[in-house]
């Protein structure tokens, strides 16, 4: 215990910033907070006479595990797996799932809508009635919209709320093209490059696959379900390999059979040389290749170059290393693949590399069979139509043409910020933010910051005191996933369900749903768009659920949806696919007639320069990306970050374990404390996403640890407009 | 304040005192006030403290005091005699500081109270170790009371039976220790049996010092009968010490010897680890290198010399007490616990922890110096 | 009836150390926070090896509900008890916080809890097993690879018997002699 009364304080924590002036009370369990809450008169008591378990879905990552809450005395106590949610999460919650009481009852949530009174930033806050607070956005709204153009209001926001299409329905009927979602920081290269092979972004079949290539994507920390799951091996069926390349030592290396520190960036090269030696040596699945693709012929001749030894040397894996590989991997196959990531901002040639993962699982025929890539399912729900009003003279996305292919509703992070930094072509002057975390998700924390400077207005909605939300000027406070009624969701995949939220409890202090806030806006911006929001969310419910109004009875009954347990396999069989040709693109005329390469062509990454190192970025088990690090039940497992360094290269720099560093790239500079280990590469460093806040209204994280977006530059994949997260360099020295 | 009047060195004392007893106060205020976890250093891997070594100490004190006293009245050992009414007294003092000590340190002591009575626990050393203390307790009231009232045959009834009593209960907390099988720097039948040689050293340094001073404050030169009786001390002080360094070294060497698992560690800590200044400086040095080394010549076993060699060997022998507690803890109990430093937990005692022990002390001595004023503890002339 | 004899067997190759069990144990049992207060944890073992060939295995556990259990021998209020199920538990009320018990564990499965006032420790969510219909403890229940199976041992037909008829096991710091009834599949 390096410092015990440090650890101990943690456990007394006061309620309310001095921006939400709020009461002060010790936090114990939940109902002692509550108690002391209602003393004061913030909250009405719990009902005590509410005991009951409630079935929803979780809200705290991408994933929607199903959950079912143990509502007692009127309090959530505890969030349990859903064990019906069968196909998808299949009875488990995370560290983050189970952590979701304490989001209800944070005493660093937001309680009431806030109105900005100091500068942008400082953190001084008054609060506001509804009333005044939506009345203050919609008329900055049509300020912006008089003083500028519509399009010169932005709206930001990301999935996971199930009521995203509201705040995109509003963007729309106000009027302005420049919606900006998470894709391009997150998988947009990844889709880009499946879709542009098999015209869709499949899943693999983890559970069924005999053999596994794991790249850039640590399942065991960064969750996903099913994968997660079943990514451990059983004792039952077949043996499977896992072969897991990864410049760190992640947890996911631990449990595979074979863990490579690959050269990071280099990917591409690992994989063309495994083409090659299929191809070559003749591995690949004739019959599958000749019924299923085109551009079988360029391949093979384009791939000639790639050889094992060429790649070794680019990516630090011995050649018989990749050449057993590509054997094992052409046996196993088609019960084998070569798993793809989700997030793919890493490099900007990143669409092109997860293009030459898709063509090695196409070669291999590991596509839309047991054990392979397999196409999504979606369970078809009914869409809210409406007819958004028309406004004269909008220009288009501010972004458009920035990249080859934008998507008109994502848009692309970097190349926006650009532009809007430029007012190239047109000025950006308002911004709406929902359920984004822009100054922690966007890389370049710096120029993020210059991007709100430049706002005449920013209103936030969220849960939390966000970065983001601290430097707005309104401030709404979004009722949490426990306590809101959200229409049910399709979570697409090989076994597709529907997933709902209904509340646990009643919204707590006076948040509200954002179906509700986008109501009220709707309302003051006048009637042709109030038209457009005119009804419950039961009637919404009812509406989405339509044509299978069986989901109804199954959501409330059990908390979740499905028709199968089991992928069925080869439904794409003999149909045309997405693609121009309608078959699977190994070559891409598209691509081509674009100028873009029709096949992966391998570029080295920039090498890291002397005395510097290239920052890594990845998924942390305990957290979900930037603002899961300051709830309490997770403070606990992880107070604050560090940086990872290899113990060779801590000894050339005369740094010592656990003393504070700073660490300097082209565009900012962050303090933290060293972690000497050898979990990675010597040219690389990593640190956990999500400290180094600037808001103080995080209090268990305020100051503490470093941020990863205040280092990253925002260089992006100029196919798909994916940040390139992995592309900087860092310097090192004693801080 | 006329008391002090003419004796400057007894206001200095006594302000030294009550100084030391306020910080007690302070420490014990700050543990009411914000509780145990916020006022104490111990730890999930390290529950027992500074207060506990304190509790130790001051218990191996009273027990120390009552052997070696009823070498006089229990022993018939005459030159003993003379010190039996203070050192009971000290006795009863340091043992109820003791429990003062660990009364802070346990969070209920009123559960305590109830529960040791109502759901007793006799596999429990620690239900033993309390029994018999309560009891040792007081037969040590009733001993001295009889002594105070001049009835031999009374004190010596008690005598016997606080001999017994302070055995039992002290080997009993030696016990308390031993008997733990997850703590391999503990366990054994070690520790009870060195538990009373140890006694036997704090009492004569105890007593060595009592002496001294009683005729320090009266300024008249020491008679040769006490003079006598301090050689005589002095050298039953270097069989005892003797003693103890045998129980030292034959601690030490099974401890290394083919590297135990955990208790290597532990006795590592202690020859070159974070506990070596504790242990060569103030336990090797001052317990016992320093007393030995004045009280073996003849030419410095003077009065003045037997009381330097225990109060040299008090202090060391308080960080025996405060080494044994924290050390057998030292090692982890699992892999990943808290933050190790070379393999190793570790504690510092918190400022309430060090308020309330320097409080304990004090108040033992301060309630001695104020009983020494006001009760006839000088023997009766035969 | 006879009685129950309740154990936890646990498949630790399965084990990502992402940490579900120790935070569903936290809310379902109301452990204060803290990082210190904890009723289950997971060891990350040392990194084996020199890069870049390194390993690292991840183990759970929790109270052993021994059945020659040192905590409960030392306990002087007999706060310390063993249910007729196997369960070790304390009885808040008789527990006078010597923390004896503490250092008398050979696991550190036990800490202080300052909101009740008396140690805390794995309880096998009794709450959980014995309310109607049953729930599995919070732990088991929630692993996203379903390390730890739960049952009556007394039971020859239960999960965990059928697991360790099945397969070899060990126990934690067997030398102990404290029969621990947490069960580790080799
Ligand atoms: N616990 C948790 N789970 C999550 C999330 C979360 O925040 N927390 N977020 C969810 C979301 S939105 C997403 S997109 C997914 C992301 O899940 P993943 O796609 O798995 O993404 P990351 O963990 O960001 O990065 C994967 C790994 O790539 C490694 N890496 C870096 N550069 C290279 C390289 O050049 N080559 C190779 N082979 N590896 C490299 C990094 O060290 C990192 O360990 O996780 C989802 N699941
Ligand atoms: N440096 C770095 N940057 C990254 C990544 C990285 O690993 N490192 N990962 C990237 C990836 S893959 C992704 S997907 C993005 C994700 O980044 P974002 O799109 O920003 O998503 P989150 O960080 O999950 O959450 C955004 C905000 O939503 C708030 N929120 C949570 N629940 C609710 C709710 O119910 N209602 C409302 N209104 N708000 C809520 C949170 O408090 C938070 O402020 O980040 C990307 N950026
Ligand atoms: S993976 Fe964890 S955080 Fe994500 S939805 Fe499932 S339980 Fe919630
Ligand atoms: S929940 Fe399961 S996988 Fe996660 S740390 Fe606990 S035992 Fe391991
Ligand atoms: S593991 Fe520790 S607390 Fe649990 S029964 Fe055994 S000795 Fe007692
Ligand atoms: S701390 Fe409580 S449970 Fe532990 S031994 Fe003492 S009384 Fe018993
Ligand atoms: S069984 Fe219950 S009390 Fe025990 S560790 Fe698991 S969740 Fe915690
Ligand atoms: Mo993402």
């Amino acid at each position: 215990m390096a410092n015990p009364k440090k650890q101990k304080m943690s456990r007394r924590k006061f309620l309310g910033i001095s921006s939400c002036a709020l009461t002060t009370a010790v936090v114990g369990s939940q109902v002692k907070v509550l108690k002391a809450l209602a003393k004061s008169g913030d909250i009405s008591e719990p009902v005590a006479a509410i005991t009951k378990d409630v079935y929803t879905s979780c809200g705290m990552c991408v994933n929607k595990c199903g959950v079912i809450a143990r509502v007692r005395d009127g309090v959530i106590h505890k969030l349990d797996p859903n064990p019906n949610f069968f196909p998808k999460s299949r009875g488990m919650l995370c560290a983050r799932g189970n952590a979701g009481t304490k989001v209800v009852y944070d005493p660093d949530r937001l309680k009431y809508p806030l109105i900005r009174v100091g500068e942008r930033g400082e953190g001084k806050w008054r609060r506001a009635s509804w009333e005044e607070a939506l009345d203050m956005v919609t008329n900055n709204m049509n300020q912006i919209a008089e003083k500028y153009n519509r399009a010169s209001m932005m709206f930001a926001s990301t999935e996971g709320t199930f009521s995203e299409h509201f705040f995109l329905q509003l963007a729309e009927c106000y009027g302005t093209p420049n919606t900006l979602r998470h894709p391009t920081l997150c998988l947009s290269s990844n889709i880009q490059g499946f879709s542009a092979t098999f015209g869709t972004n499949p899943t693999p079949d983890v559970k069924n696959a005999d053999y596994i290539i794991m790249s850039g994507a640590n399942r065991a920390e960064a969750l996903m379900t099913p994968d997660s799951i079943d990514m451990i091996k059983t004792d039952g069926g077949g043996r499977r390999k896992l072969v897991y390349l990864d410049p760190r030592f992640t947890k996911t290396a631990a449990k595979a059979d074979e863990w490579y520190p690959i050269k990071p960036g280099t990917d591409m090269a690992f994989i063309l040389a495994l083409i090659n030696v299929i191809i070559t040596e003749g591995l690949y699945d004739d019959d599958f290749i000749e019924e299923n693709t085109v551009g079988f012929e360029q391949l093979a001749q384009h791939i000639k170059q790639y050889s094992p030894g060429w790649a070794a040397t680019e990516c630090d894996i011995p050649a018989k290393d990749i050449r057993r590989i590509a054997h094992e991997f052409a046996n196993a196959a088609p019960s084998a693949v070569y798993y793809q990531g989700r997030r793919s901002s890493f490099f900007q040639n990143d669409t092109q590399m997860r293009r030459a993962m898709a063509i090695l699982n196409a070669i291999v025929g590991a596509w839309d069979t047991k054990g392979g890539l397999l196409p999504n399912k979606k369970i078809a729900l009914t869409k809210h139509d409406y007819l958004a009003p028309w406004y004269d003279d909008v220009p288009d996305r501010l972004d458009k043409g920035g990249v080859t292919y934008l998507s008109e509703k994502d848009g692309s992070w970097p190349v926006f910020r650009d532009r809007a930094l430029a007012a190239d072509p047109y000025p950006i002057k308002g911004m709406m933010v929902y359920k984004q975390n822009v100054l922690v998700s966007v890389p370049d924390r710096a120029k993020s910051l210059e991007l709100m400077k430049q706002m005449d207005f920013i209103c936030t909605i969220d849960i939390t005191m966000s970065d983001t939300a601290w430097y707005s000027d309104v401030v709404l406070p979004e009722a949490t996933y426990l306590e809101r009624l959200d229409p049910p969701e399709n979570l697409s995949g090989p076994v597709p369900v529907v997933a709902f939220r209904q509340p646990c409890v009643e919204a707590m202090f006076e948040s509200k749903t954002n179906f509700w806030i986008m109501q009220q806006l709707a309302k003051r911006l006048g009637p042709e768009i109030a038209e457009t929001f005119d009804f419950t969310m039961e009637e919404h419910i009812h509406h989405m659920l339509k044509k299978k109004p069986e989901i109804y009875d199954a959501l409330f009954g059990k908390g979740v949806y499905y028709e199968d347990t089991e992928p069925e396999y080869g439904r794409l069989k003999g149909k045309r696919l997405r693609t121009r040709s309608g078959k699977i693109e190994l070559y891409s005329e598209k691509y081509a007639k674009k100028g873009l390469d029709p096949l992966p062509v391998y570029k080295s990454p920039d090498k890291v320069p002397t005395n510097m190192y290239r920052l890594l970025v990845g998924r942390h088990a305990y957290f979900t990306h930037g603002t899961t690090a300051n709830n309490a039940l997770l403070h606990d497992l992880m107070p604050e970050n560090t940086l990872w360094l290899a113990p060779s290269e801590a000894r050339k720099l005369r740094l010592k374990n656990g003393q504070m560093v700073k660490v300097k790239s082209k565009v900012g500079e962050e303090k933290l404390k060293l972690e000497i280990t050898e979990k990675i590469r010597p040219d690389s460093v990593y640190m956990a996403h999500g400290f180094g806040v600037l808001s103080k209204g995080l209090s268990n994280i305020a100051g503490v640890g470093g941020s990863d977006a205040a280092l990253i530059e925002s260089k992006y994949c100029p196919i798909s407009g994916n940040c390139a997260m992995h592309e900087t360099f860092v310097q090192i020295t004693p801080a | 304040m006329s008391a002090f009047k003419n004796r400057p060195k007894l206001f200095v004392w006594m302000a030294i005192l009550l100084l030391g007893m306020a910080a007690g106060a302070a420490g014990v205020i700050h543990v009411l006030i914000v509780g145990h976890a916020q006022s104490y250093n111990v730890t999930r891997e390290i529950p027992w403290g500074l207060l506990i070594a304190t509790y130790v100490f001051l218990v191996v004190s009273s027990t120390g005091l009552c052997l070696i006293s009823s070498l006089g009245h229990v022993f018939g050992m005459k030159q003993f005699e003379f010190i039996g009414k203070r050192a009971i007294l000290l006795a009863i003092l340091t043992l109820l500081c003791g429990f003062g000590a660990i009364g802070m340190e346990i969070n209920h002591p009123i559960r305590m109270g109830i529960y040791t009575i109502l759901s007793p626990n006799f596999s429990s050393a620690i239900w033993w170790m309390g029994t018999l203390y309560g009891v040792y307790l007081m037969f040590l009231c009733a001993e001295f009371y009889f002594l105070m009232k001049g009835m031999h045959k009374g004190a010596f009834t008690m005598g016997v039976l606080g001999f017994t009593a302070a055995v039992s209960a002290h080997s009993n907390l030696g016990a308390v220790f031993g008997l733990l099988e997850a703590r391999p720097f503990w366990h054994g039948s070690f520790l009870p049996i060195y538990f009373i040689v140890s006694a036997l050293v704090s009492g004569c340094a105890l007593i060595g010092m009592i002496v001294y001073f009683n005729h320090k404050k009266s300024g008249a030169p020491m008679p040769l009968k006490y003079a006598d009786f301090m050689d005589t001390l002095g050298r039953l002080q270097i069989l005892t010490l003797m003693t103890l360094v045998f129980f030292v070294v034959w601690k030490i060497i099974p401890g290394i010897y083919g590297h135990p698992p955990e208790k290597y560690e532990a006795t590592m800590s202690m020859i070159s680890g974070p506990f070596a200044f504790n242990f060569w400086f103030f336990e090797v040095l001052m317990g016992l290198v320093i007393p030995l080394c004045i009280l073996f010549p003849k030419k410095t076993r003077t009065p003045t010399g037997v009381m330097f060699a225990g109060l040299s060997s008090t202090i060391g022998i308080f960080f025996m007490r405060y080494d044994l507690v924290i050390i057998g803890q030292l090692v982890s109990m699992r892999e990943g616990t808290a933050e190790l430093v070379n393999g190793l937990l570790q504690y510092t005692p918190s400022l309430s922890e060090l308020g309330i022990t320097i409080g304990a002390i004090c108040t033992c001595l301060f309630l001695y110096t104020v009983a020494e004023r006001l009760l006839p503890l000088d023997p009766e002339e035969h | 009836m006879k009685n129950k004899r309740f154990a936890i067997v646990l498949d630790t190759e399965r084990c990502i150390d992402c940490k579900a069990c120790t935070v569903a144990c936290k809310a379902e049992n109301d452990v204060p926070l803290g990082p210190n207060n904890y009723r289950n944890w997971v060891v990350a073992s040392k990194l084996r090896g020199k890069y870049p060939n390194l390993g690292q295995s991840y183990t759970p556990s929790q109270c052993q509900h021994c059945s020659n259990a040192p905590c409960e021998h030392v306990c002087p209020t007999r706060a310390t008890f063993t249910s007729s199920d196997g369960i070790v538990d304390v009885k808040e009320e008789k527990c006078i916080g010597c923390k004896y018990c503490q250092t008398a564990c050979p696991y550190n499965a036990r800490y202080y809890n300052e909101e009740t006032g008396a140690i805390d420790k794995c309880t096998f969510c009794a709450q959980r097993i014995y309310a109607v219909p049953p729930r599995l403890p919070a732990c088991v229940d929630t692993c996203p690879t379903k390390v730890r199976a739960f049952g009556d041992l007394n039971d020859p037909n239960s999960e965990v018997s059928l697991l360790l008829a099945r397969n070899p096991s060990k126990v934690l710091k067997p030398a102990m002699g404290t029969n621990p009834h947490l069960f580790y599949l080799d």
